[in-house]
């Protein structure tokens, strides 16, 4: 048995704590509470429980609060609940099932079969517990060499576009402020951290497209001509097709946003945008956001067609409609987050 | 006679209480010290039963029907879990009749535990 994993004992009952004391003692830690309400906090201030077995029926706090609780907090997932319980009401076991609840002792107990099934099952939590932090160390290295691919990838076209790669990275970290601050503003797009951080990581293929355009077209000095151009618009559809030919070196989540991102990052507000001429809404946020972030970006940066312009000025052009028509809500969020942007840029 | 065989004699199920603690007698001699000083502590009295609200009294019986239970003190146990039953069922009356005709036998089985742990 395993002296280093603790068993939590929650009975209104002294003897009945004491009983349950001395059949795991020799072989757990233990830890008793005499109600819902110390149940909880010796929950909150214990991360190494391995165990608990509840009474349902307390004063005050009753097993099942001490269940909502658990489910609040999500330690419902990692610690096995055992119900101790004289089964007067089976509701109450139903509920304690539905709140997550591993398994029902049944007063009067039999220590033997106690302490097999508790042992089996913290044995099994413990093996569990492991393999999921197994799975997501992996999972993470794993999205740390696809970020490094599609980074190299994007880099890579990059350097046919005579810039050095910074420009991707820079849209990612731009994206990043300015759709946290439209999650903070406008909570109605349900923005998770999580999936913001997906969506930055997806900005950077943006413009995989590119790779595409002829060198004559993408590295122009000049203005390009109405044919030039029709074929350089044709980045965003292409982008979607190399997007499509390698779908497994990203998760599906991110590459959902890459190919929307991809897709529709000169789409514009007005519908005057390209490809698919969406208006409004109809454009997701975060492609929205991506617009505005690499239009800040290559307002503020050289290229082989034009010097860069200073911040206030660039600011000044993309509030004044002249490089296409936002959101008013992305831009009141790129309004609010400047600062941070030009500390980062 | 042993303390174990004077409470068989009171309807005590020594073996199954036992067996419940792993067959482990020296715990299941303390927990049964533990169980009488929880009744004497309870002190559940015939006129508690004459309760208009009988939140506690359901409390106190319902904590001596889960020890008594454990412990295989049927006789305790059975008139516990009587009691429990028609003091949640909102008869309190019936309760008492109940309390009462086996009050004796545990106050025999208390006193029993009592002299043997002097």
């Amino acid at each position: 048995m395993d002296r280093d994993k603790t068993i939590l004992i929650v009975d209104d009952i002294e003897i009945n704590r004491d009983i349950l004391e001395e059949i795991f003692k020799d072989d757990y830690k233990i830890i008793k509470a005499c109600n819902g309400a110390q149940a909880i906090e010796a929950i909150n201030s214990n991360p190494d429980i391995s165990a608990v077995l509840l009474d349902l029926l307390m004063p005050e706090v009753n097993g099942l609060g001490v269940l909502e609780e658990m489910n609040k907090s999500g330690k419902i997932e990692h610690i096995p609940v055992f119900l101790i319980t004289a089964a007067e009401s089976q509701e109450m076991l139903l509920e304690g099932y539905n709140l997550g609840a591993i398994d029902v002792i049944t007063k009067p107990f039999m220590a033997h079969f106690l302490k097999y099934r508790i042992s089996n099952v913290i044995e099994l939590y413990g093996y569990r517990n492991e393999l999921e932090q197994i799975v997501a160390e992996q999972v993470e290295r794993l999205n740390i060499v696809n970020q490094s691919m599609v980074e190299t990838l994007a880099t890579v076209i990059e350097f046919r576009d005579c810039e050095s790669g910074e420009h991707v990275k820079r849209i990612s970290r731009i994206t990043k402020i300015l759709m946290t601050e439209v999650s903070n503003m406008y909570p109605e797009y349900h923005l998770s951290k999580t999936e913001i951080d997906k969506i930055a990581s997806s900005a950077i293929l943006h413009d995989v497209g590119k790779i595409s355009i002829p060198d004559k077209i993408l590295n122009k000095p000049g203005r390009l001509t109405d044919e030039e151009f029709e074929v350089m618009k044709q980045h965003t559809v292409k982008g979607c097709d190399i997007l499509q030919s390698i779908p497994d070196i990203m998760d599906e989540g991110i590459y959902d946003y890459s190919y929307d991102i991809c897709r529709h990052h000169h789409e514009r507000w007005d519908g005057r945008g390209y490809p698919d001429g969406l208006v409004g809404d109809d454009i997701s946020i975060w492609a929205q956001v991506v617009s505005v972030a690499d239009v800040y970006d290559a307002l503020t940066s050289e290229r082989v067609y034009k010097k860069a312009f200073d911040h206030d000025t660039a600011f000044k052009m993309i509030f004044n409609n002249e490089c296409g028509v936002f959101n008013p809500k992305v831009l009141k969020a790129f309004e609010n987050s400047i600062d941070k942007i030009v500390g980062k840029h | 006679m042993s303390l174990f065989d004077e409470l068989k004699n009171l309807g005590v199920n020594v073996d199954e209480g036992m067996g419940r603690l792993m067959g482990n007698a020296s715990l299941y001699e303390k927990m049964l010290g533990k169980f009488a000083k929880m009744i004497r502590d309870s002190s559940v009295k015939s006129e508690d039963f004459d309760c208009e609200d009988c939140t506690e009294l359901i409390e106190k019986t319902h904590a001596i029907k889960g020890a008594s239970g454990n412990l295989s003190v049927t006789p305790v146990y059975a008139a516990y879990t009587e009691i429990v039953d028609l003091l949640r069922s909102n008869q309190p009356e019936q309760a008492k009749i109940v309390f009462d005709k086996n009050l004796s036998v545990q106050d025999d089985i208390i006193a029993c535990i009592e002299n043997h742990m002097q």
